[in-house]
């Protein structure tokens, strides 16, 4: 039987990702999330933050195994760990989560069983500074009994929930102010060692 | 294809122009020369020399190569009105020239008119059937659409004819990495490196691939060419420097049990976590107790 969980993120976790993605709007970009189950809650899995990994070649294995082991252990250290995986397809119209995507989720679920699979939705992220959902840009995918990803639908199940319900005002906000350009990946890092991919300074 | 100076270098010109340092024709002949894509920033500043009369005569013959640059970048931002007005613009004073005629190409391309751009790159073809610029648009167009393995075969058309454009042998690759079509992605970097022994991006990017595809042969290989990296870059590559790590700790996983010495490799590694440390301690102190972390669950 697969677990019921509610996803919830934190704001600056969501963020991060989705500025990110502005970031590099003509490439697939992808990144971790950290977290935990819940300690009083089993059925909550919660999302305390997020690195952005890459926006270049995202199916080479040694720039992600690196990233993979630092982050482990900078959040192992907090007694956080990797329980998600982001993902943004190239193209606008591209809705459908690939197979990299699919393969990546499928290396974190081997280590943490409940981890999910988020999808930009690029139509949602279009709509974001005209409308007031407060409801998160990303499609949430589970894997189902027999290890396929599934997208969570509306009608109950596993859901995705922003923490904070103000979250995407905040994140309007930053995209007027193209505070994108502030956002640091594991790419640059590679890049640039000075680089850092915790993004401390990012919503000081 | 940007190297890490001409990138600092273009950042920097960029950075001045923003804060009003001036410099904005210098930044938008660097950006062409380098063929980078900062949109954005080309329209922004190619418009305030395109608008200013006095700023649009100083520039000379160079005005109609801002008004193509302007109206490229204009597309890629999708202001469509200001790339028609440039091509507008540029079809005035060039009213036979096939250049515009790729531009309205581009133009009917950024609109979405797939057909009709396909219709328009058809007949600019038969007066010109080695136009390169054309050629490549059409595999830009499959690639937009979603045709990935349309744009493949169109791109590997087209390297049988001009076998020695070096982007497109790269975004051959690239494309196939994202489907993890590794083999084909090594096909092309082995080109690359055959017409280019000295480019150490490839060399990386080769051993990358070969990594990724795994067993042991690929995994020697992938060492050496990590190794070539580091010989080509001075030392200063971090990704090569992480790469024969991540090499020597995977070909230690794969011999377990087996009688293969590979004698050459604890020198390698060694030299090469000794190098990320310096790096690290120097300018990226905070992180070097991950990196050394890190290092030791590498070494077998």
């Amino acid at each position: 039987m697969v677990a019921e969980l509610k996803h919830e993120i934190s704001q600056n976790a969501y963020i991060k990702l989705v500025l990110h993605s502005l970031k590099h709007k003509t490439t697939a970009v992808n990144g971790v999330l950290l977290g935990r189950v819940n300690p009083q809650n089993e059925s909550v899995v919660e999302i305390i933050d997020s690195v952005p990994l890459f926006h270049s070649n995202l199916a080479l294995l040694p720039p992600l195994e690196i990233a993979l082991i630092m982050i482990e252990e900078h959040y192992g250290s907090k007694g956080l760990g990797i329980v998600g995986y982001f993902h943004a397809n190239e193209r606008f119209d591209d809705a459908e989560l690939g197979i990299v995507a699919k393969n990546i989720g499928d290396h974190i679920c081997r280590y943490f069983p409940q981890a999910a699979v988020f999808l930009l939705d690029n139509k949602k992220l279009e709509a974001l500074p005209k409308g007031k959902d407060q409801s998160p840009v990303m499609q949430l995918y589970i894997r189902d009994a027999s290890k396929n990803w599934k997208l969570a639908g509306p009608d109950g199940g596993s859901r995705l929930v922003i923490k904070e319900p103000a979250a995407n005002v905040v994140l309007s906000d930053y995209i007027s102010s193209e505070k994108w350009q502030d956002v640091v990946d594991f790419d640059d890092h590679l890049d640039d060692i000075k680089m850092d991919w915790l993004n401390p300074e990012l919503f000081k | 294809m940007v190297s890490k100076t001409e990138e600092t270098q273009l950042n920097s010109l960029e950075n001045q122009v923003d804060n009003g340092g001036g410099g904005a024709w210098e930044y938008l002949c660097l950006v062409r020369k380098l063929k980078a894509r900062r949109s954005e920033k080309v329209l922004k500043y190619g418009l305030s020399i395109l608008n200013d009369p006095k700023k649009r005569s100083a520039l000379g013959p160079e005005e109609w190569t801002l008004y193509e640059q302007v109206a490229i970048a204009a597309m890629d931002c999708q202001c469509l009105d200001v790339a028609k007005d440039c091509i507008k613009a540029l079809q005035k004073k060039f009213p036979e020239s096939k250049r515009v005629g790729r531009l309205n190409g581009m133009l009917l391309e950024a609109k979405g008119s797939w057909g009709e751009a396909e219709k328009a790159y058809s007949s600019l073809l038969e007066d010109n059937p080695l136009d390169q610029v054309i050629h490549k648009r059409r595999v830009a167009m499959a690639k937009a659409q979603g045709n990935i393995s349309g744009a493949i075969e169109s791109l590997n058309k087209y390297l049988e004819i001009f076998m020695a454009d070096h982007e497109a042998w790269r975004e051959l690759a690239e494309i196939y990495v994202s489907l993890q079509m590794y083999k084909q992605a090594a096909f092309c970097y082995e080109e690359l490196i055959l017409s280019q022994p000295t480019v150490p991006l490839y060399h990386l990017a080769y051993a990358d691939v070969l990594y990724t595809l795994g067993g042991l042969e690929n995994l020697h290989t992938a060492k050496k060419y990590y190794a070539s990296t580091i010989d080509l870059t001075g030392g200063k590559n971090t990704r090569a420097l992480f790469g024969i790590c991540l090499c020597t700790s995977a070909i230690a996983q794969v011999s377990k049990g087996r009688n293969k010495e590979d004698k050459e490799s604890p020198e390698l590694h060694s030299l090469a976590a000794t190098a990320l440390e310096k790096d690290y301690k120097q300018r990226a102190s905070d992180k070097l107790g991950l990196l050394t972390s890190a290092l030791r669950s590498l070494k077998t």
